[in-house]
């Protein structure tokens, strides 16, 4: 069992205000014809989706916050390594903008320093119909693009729930994602010093847990 | 097997716990997406309460979201690990204030050195840079510990490194007779010795991998269960002081002379059957930190399984009639079952609770000495490792230690300290405290000389004749480690070691060194089990134990999780799956090394083990089988 060209990981993680929509966002890139009931996977340790871009393969390994963002306690071991993160917000909330904010500032103290970030402001669809009139729209294009630009991210407006520019949020953190890159992913292959798979010694000496291989 | 009283109240965990295979009823979304909002803003309730975020804690909380019950799980720090964080330098500065403040139980008497290029704001290196871990510890391949982070998947958030050398001080010199061995028979065989030597080494070595339910093994066992183990080995195995030395403090990692030859048996057997279980060592480390690495691992794996988790926040007050927990942050929180309490996290009404509890029990001190210096120390690692043991049996040292000096050092290759450094972790098992600190500074100021030694540009200079011994039979003449084998006596360093940073502390517990309070808990020996009188729902942790390995963990854990949920036979008794297994197991991977024959005899031990015990996790801690003895 090898692959002839491997995918190279890529350690993505997810940050923004609760209700933004990271997850919908994820699920819908993961889960591209959005199967409804499709079965959960039990204590997955991350998400995972590989894309492929032009003539190379990416594995995201997408990893949520579980929730310990919720009283600011995300593990040191959440940032480590990271490649790539979305920052979102929802741009019908000024307060998910400004957390959005926050998150950057956290990114570029806590994270490796070629981390590529895209800022992803979310729920397109609910201003998509509108005119300029009376609007929910309540983030504009330009605060979202200057904050980018200032802080040197990738910009998408998304609609997870149309899946409006989800695929391309991934594509463009593909392609920005520098090609020599560290092999600092989480998955990465093991020519690190001393690396080990604890899978490989251990299948061989723990039981099987379950009849489906 | 269900033998539980039904009571008109709501069902306790105990009772809701089946014990059959069981599927929580709400499935975490994947991967620990967003939980339902409700739940997520709103959190009056929960079921277990943990307090201290340490690996215990930690691994307790996750077994627990796993079988569906709410955890909520907080610690009074703003980082992971609580007793077992890994530190950044500024994060121990202000931890030593604490200690010495009287803030943090169980730890004393620290002192801290930063060297004052850390605070230049040109300097190379930064206080984050570094990762210090209160409680350092190795990883050995065949464990208990080992077997739950693959099982549970905490794995795959960790990176996990070996670790083949271990290097043993002896006659004022150090050797590293267990350097590079490809097979278990290579450990033993050091050019230096006899063929005669040689041939009881393997001998014993037989006799160790033996199966423990072997009749004639079990007999020698039961005879001898009283034996010191230096005894057993030169009156059974005729083997000398050298070698009694290498088997008991540098492969058994014991700590003081005279351990019953059990126990000791039980350590050596553990290195050896972890040696070749993913290649040419016996012991792995992780990345970036130990235990503190680990703690969070798991912390996240019972996130993704439904716990809260709230750093920076204490628990204020408790009322047992109501069960309503009021914390810093003003919010309460009703707690339907189970509060469980770190040693160090103890709030103020419940101190007298624990000082009654713990009254009674013998308590230890381990007295740590940390130095960070600029040195990548490679050539105490193997090529391509990042992390050695020092050993220092007792009387080794000039200050004539009376316990054993434990030594890891890591380098910047385990993430923990920039390239160029290392870490040094010295423990003494002293009970003096003041003669602990005179047995590691003597120990520190030979690993420095040793170090200043073999880094030397120079080697003409500090290589002569006497590095090339001729044995007392008049046997193999080299020296094992060219390097390392030398004595030290007449080595005058050029130059001195440069440190960034020194670190002395005492952690106090009631966790005995031979573990036996861990594995075989009773009301009168474990604080977990030594219930307050007033306040039945709360359960108090243990502190670390001095083990430079993780055994006892997975043990503590049980038997905390035996203590909320009644029995422990659904521990971490869910099936994790994986998005696309195949792909992680596709020769990506440093492969195991070619099973050698003994390899393949020490796996049919274990599966007698497991046919015996019935038991899915069977790499037991060293000692469980023996302790029964």
């Amino acid at each position: 069992m090898s692959f002839p060209n491997p995918a190279k990981a890529v350690k993505l993680v997810l940050l923004g205000e609760a209700a933004v929509g990271k997850s919908s966002l994820v699920l819908r890139f993961v889960s591209n014809d959005f199967q409804e009931n499709k079965e959960p996977t039990i204590g997955a340790a991350f998400l995972t989706q590989k894309c492929t871009i032009g003539d190379k393969t990416i594995k995201y390994e997408i990893w949520d916050t579980a929730g310990q963002e919720r009283f600011a306690s995300l593990a040191p071991m959440y940032y480590r390594n990271a490649q790539a993160a979305l920052v979102v917000y929802d741009i019908t909330k000024p307060a998910s903008f400004l957390k959005a904010r926050h998150w950057v500032k956290e990114l570029h103290e806590q994270a490796s320093k070629d981390i590529t970030i895209a800022l992803v402001g979310n729920k397109y669809d609910l201003v998509e119909d509108e005119n300029d009139g009376d609007t929910l729209r309540k983030v504009s294009v330009e605060e979202g693009q200057k904050l980018a630009e200032d802080e040197g991210l990738l910009f998408f407006e998304t609609s997870a729930k149309t899946s409006y520019n989800v695929n391309e949020v991934f594509v463009g953190i593909g392609t920005k994602i520098p090609e020599s890159s560290a092999p600092t992913g989480v998955q990465q292959a093991g020519n690190e010093a001393g690396r080990i798979d604890l899978t490989t010694g251990a299948a061989s000496t723990t039981q099987q847990t379950s009849g489906c291989c | 097997m269900t033998s539980l009283n039904k009571v008109e109240r709501r069902k306790s965990v105990a009772e809701r716990s089946p014990s059959v295979s069981y599927t929580p009823d709400v499935i975490p979304h994947l991967a620990g997406l967003e939980k339902p909002q409700a739940h997520s803003l709103l959190l009056d309730e929960c079921d277990v309460l943990i307090m201290g975020t340490g690996l215990v804690e930690s691994i307790l909380a996750a077994s627990l979201s796993w079988q569906g019950v709410d955890v909520l799980h907080i610690d009074n720090k703003t980082c992971y690990g609580d007793s077992n964080s890994t530190l950044t330098i500024e994060q121990i500065k202000s931890w030593c204030q604490e200690v010495n403040g009287g803030k943090i139980q169980h730890f004393e008497d620290a002192q801290v050195y930063v060297s004052g290029e850390l605070s230049l704001p040109t300097s190379k290196y930064k206080s984050k840079d570094y990762g210090i871990d209160l409680t350092p510890k190795v990883m050995f391949a065949q464990s208990d510990l080992l077997s739950l982070l693959v099982k549970s998947r905490v794995y795959k958030y960790l990176e996990f490194q070996s670790l083949s050398n271990f290097h043993i001080f002896e006659n004022d010199s150090f050797a590293a007779k267990f350097s590079n061995p490809t097979s278990k028979e290579e450990i033993f065989t050091d050019q230096s010795l006899s063929l005669v030597t040689k041939r009881y080494l393997m001998k014993f070595l037989k006799f160790v991998l033996q199966d423990n339910n072997d009749e004639d093994k079990r007999q020698v066992l039961t005879e001898n269960a009283k034996v010191p183990i230096e005894e057993f080995l030169k009156k059974k195995f005729n083997l000398e002081k050298s070698q009694i030395n290498e088997l008991v403090y540098s492969i058994g990692l014991a700590t003081k002379e005279s351990s019953k030859t059990p126990e000791a048996l039980a350590r050596i057997r553990r290195y050896l059957t972890s040696f070749n279980v993913y290649g040419n060592f016996p012991v792995l480390v992780s990345k970036y930190g130990g235990p503190g690495e680990i703690s969070q691992g798991f912390c996240r794996s019972a996130a993704v399984g439904g716990s809260t988790y709230k750093l920076n926040t204490t628990l204020v007050d408790y009322d047992p009639s109501q069960k309503v927990a009021k914390f810093s942050d003003k919010s309460s929180v009703r707690i339907n079952e189970k509060l469980v309490v770190s040693p160090t996290q103890i709030p103020k009404f419940l101190q007298t609770s624990y000082n009654e509890i713990t009254e009674a029990l013998p308590m230890k001190n381990i007295n740590r000495l940390v130095v960070v210096v600029k040195k990548d120390c490679k050539e105490w690692m193997s090529n391509s490792e990042s992390s050695a043991v020092v050993v220092f049996p007792p009387h080794s040292l000039p200050s004539d230690n009376s316990k054993g000096i434990q030594a890891l050092v890591q380098n910047g290759g385990s993430g923990v300290c920039p390239d160029g450094h290392s870490i040094w972790y010295l423990t003494s098992f002293e009970q003096d405290k003041a003669k602990a600190k005179l047995d590691l500074q003597s120990a520190l100021d030979k690993m420095e000389a040793a170090i200043l030694r073999e880094s030397s540009n120079n080697l003409d200079d500090v290589l002569g004749e006497e590095d090339f011994v001729i044995s007392e039979r008049g046997t193999p003449v080299v020296v094992n480690s060219v390097k390392l084998g030398k004595s030290l006596q007449n080595f005058v360093p050029k130059e001195k070691l440069e440190i960034i940073c020194k670190l002395g502390y005492v952690q106090q517990t009631y966790v005995a060194n031979d573990l036996s309070n861990v594995l075989n808990p009773t009301k009168d020996n474990n604080v977990t089990l030594r219930k307050p009188k007033d306040c039945g729902e709360i359960i108090f942790t243990n502190m670390p134990s001095a083990e430079i390995s993780y055994d006892g963990i997975v043990s503590e854990c049980k038997t905390l999780y035996s203590s909320i949920t009644g029995a422990d036979d659904d521990f971490f008794d869910v099936d994790f799956e994986d998005e696309d297994d195949t792909f992680d197991g596709a020769g990506f991977h440093q492969q195991p090394q070619t099973v050698s024959t003994i390899k393949a005899n020490a796996l049919t031990d274990d599966e007698n083990a497991i046919a015996s015990s019935d038991e899915d996790d069977h790499n037991e801690p060293f000692g469980a089988n023996e302790m029964e003895l």
